[in-house]
């Protein structure tokens, strides 16, 4: 594991101007997005540590646990990359969107197609196809979309890209229904087998484990030298002042819809290893039902936070299995009343919170 | 000939329902800036409160207005427990909301169950009306009668009186408003509640044509952005307009290409995006 190697990028990029937050022209904007920053240059065992721990306790897991918790552990992980390739629209770029989904559906239907219809068996081939029309499908959609970001009261007002980016979810899982001879129509396309390496190995749930794991550790690493760069850096200045970013020379629409492409392909690889996970994927997995999944994780988590998002998804995937459990026919009620409780008491997310903890167990200890 | 007429009154009331479907979210959308995207799910709530009322005392007027002033209570209690300390937060505000849909659509289903439920039209609004040898519902001219009744109820008072012009005030800078003396805390609860109050009796009076069913929401919901981007926000007229195209075109659309049709409506969304993201009659501010 060597994320550490980001430091330097960070050290170089902390002089960007991005740093210095305007107050007043970035009301809308739910934190600071310099927090990051901060926070990277704390000391190395500080940062590491945690991810070191968490990233030994994943290896050795699947050991100790029985075979259905392995199984949400590795539900965890895919939902992990899916909600943090949304948080860098979130949080870093100040693109809240609706309609993330899309792009996760996009991947994990490419996948199945190629499987049952164009008869390609070959995991790896597979996997790249399917990323790639994801991010076709943001790069096609990008251009409608952005075309309304700022319409509407204030200058960097989401609220109409919002609309736009749902309507977007819920039409994808329109034309999935009606395209029935490709996708299965509305109950979805079902019997997608474990990925076939090209390598001899069978596959087993537990060694999907630790595909998905290496996934999620490559993606996630990817996600944070991107968010760590030059660009990152820029995305944050959008996310503070577009204008001033603007008024800088950068074309803040290219920096834009390049995230929003990149979010796309990351959100295609959670879909195509959700479709080999589960075997099924239904419309739901293009429209909101999914989308809802990513934004409350990136909440509940904290938008702020690098790493926010995985807090997000454990709690999200934790609390889920346990209302299919008890209360099956309520989870629709006890989510949107999750909804409800975050917003209205704790919008900063959990994550800063387990941070805050972190530091005073640190500082405590040495 | 008559076929053209009759396919050309059908998108007619079919747009004057659109209309009333998106007309409670136009106005607390477009002209208040918040965004509800419980709509679809409040506007079932007053189809099956009505509904309750109707099967219980087979008054059709009461069951409106039981509907109506239902959702007003809720409306108010969703403003005034949780958009008012959201101001300006328009992501926090749509992920609120939703959740609040969701629970709305779950205890919908605890309640009713799953199965759909048809309203009945009241005796004195069933039958047809004919057009020389053409059959018409009287009930869909009902439809649009009530439609052109609320398009000027709004647009009267987003243009005439003192509280469109505090609402349209306080959408562009609400600390100015504020500050000139103006109750705008008073004026916006009031104008959202009625927006509410306006989704909760459409959704009865929609009953007989669309149903009750605890899914709706999301349909719903879809449809009126639709509308509501392609008309443009900020002006009711632009809802109407939005919801004329849509309905007529996608009426058509079914009478003469059926398999086409189900895209209809959200390819003009997209050419309506790409050529005029503010919408056709829209406030443009970039």
């Amino acid at each position: 594991m060597d994320e550490p190697k980001g430091d330097t990028i960070v050290g170089e990029a902390a002089n960007e101007p991005t740093t210095e937050s305007v107050p007043g022209d970035a009301q809308v904007a739910q934190g600071q997005a310099a927090a990051p920053v901060k926070r990277a240059r704390g000391s190395l065992l500080r940062a590491v540590l945690p991810i070191i721990i968490l990233g030994v306790v994943l290896l050795v897991l699947p050991t100790f646990i029985p075979s259905f918790l392995q199984s949400l552990v590795t539900k965890m992980m895919i939902f992990s990359i899916f909600a943090m390739s949304m948080n860098i629209l979130w949080g870093y770029a100040n693109i809240p969107t609706f309609g993330h989904a899309v792009f996760f559906g996009a991947g994990g239907y490419a996948a199945g197609i190629l499987i049952f219809h164009a008869g390609i068996s070959n995991f790896w081939l597979n996997l790249v196809l399917a990323v790639l029309f994801a991010a076709a499908v943001a790069a096609l959609l990008g251009f409608p979309a952005f075309r309304v970001y700022g319409v509407g009261a204030g200058n960097t007002n989401p609220i109409y890209f919002l609309l736009v980016t749902l309507a977007f979810g819920e039409i994808a899982a329109r034309v999935a229904i009606w395209a029935r001879s490709l996708t299965g129509g509305s109950t979805g396309m079902a019997g997608i087998p474990y990925p076939d390496l090209g390598m001899g190995l069978k596959m087993t749930p537990s060694r999907y484990y630790y595909l998905v794991f290496i996934f999620a550790v490559v993606c996630i690493y990817l996600m944070y030298r991107i968010e760590n760069s030059h660009y990152g850096y820029g995305l944050r200045g959008i996310h503070d002042n577009e204008r001033r970013m603007q008024a800088l020379g950068y074309n803040t629409w290219l920096y834009k819809y390049t995230s929003w492409v990149i979010a796309g392909a990351f959100g295609g690889v959670a879909g195509v290893l959700f479709a080999y996970f589960g075997g099924v994927m239904t419309p739901n997995s293009l429209a909101m039902q999914t989308s809802e999944i990513g934004f409350m994780a990136v909440i509940l988590g904290g938008a702020t936070l690098f790493a926010g998002p995985i807090v997000g998804v454990v709690l999200y995937v934790g609390i889920e299995y346990l209302a299919s459990l008890y209360l099956p026919d309520r989870w629709p009620l006890i989510l949107g009343a999750m909804f409800v409780a975050v917003i209205m008491l704790m919008r900063q997310g959990l994550g800063p919170m387990l941070v805050d903890v972190w530091r005073r167990l640190i500082r405590g200890s040495s | 000939m008559n076929q053209v007429l009759v396919t050309g009154l059908n998108g007619l009331s079919y747009a004057f329902i659109l209309f009333l479907v998106a007309a409670g979210f136009s106005l607390t959308f477009g002209v208040m800036g918040v965004l509800n995207l419980a709509h679809g799910a409040l506007f079932m709530l007053g189809a099956y409160i009505g509904l309750a009322v109707v099967g219980r005392l087979d008054a059709f007027w009461f069951g409106v207005v039981v509907a109506g002033l239902g959702l007003a209570a809720i409306g108010f209690a969703l403003y005034y427990f949780f958009l008012r300390h959201l101001y300006n937060h328009p992501p926090e505000q749509g992920v609120l909301t939703i959740g609040i849909a969701l629970v709305v659509a779950n205890i919908v289903l605890w309640i009713w169950g799953p199965f759909a439920q048809m309203g009945l039209t009241p005796p004195r609004l069933t039958g047809v009306i004919h057009v020389g040898d053409l059959a018409f519902p009287i009930y869909r001219v009902f439809i649009v009668g009530v439609g052109l009744v609320v398009l000027g109820v709004l647009w009267w008072m987003q243009d005439k009186t003192r509280w469109g012009a505090i609402i349209r005030a306080g959408m562009d800078n609400k600390d100015m408003t504020v500050s000139l003396g103006i109750n705008y805390g008073l004026v916006s609860t009031l104008v959202f509640v009625f927006g509410i109050a306006l989704a909760g009796a459409a959704g009865f009076l929609g009953t007989p044509i669309l149903g009750a069913y605890p899914s709706m929401g999301d349909n719903l919901l879809l449809l009126t952005l639709v509308v509501v981007i392609v008309g443009g926000t900020g002006y009711i007229q632009g809802t109407m307009l939005g919801a004329l195209i849509i309905g007529v075109l996608d009426t058509f659309g079914k009478a003469y290409f059926p398999s086409a049709a189900l895209f209809t409506s959200y390819v003009i969304f997209v050419i309506v995006l790409l050529v005029r993201p503010s919408g056709l009659i829209g406030r443009k501010v970039f």
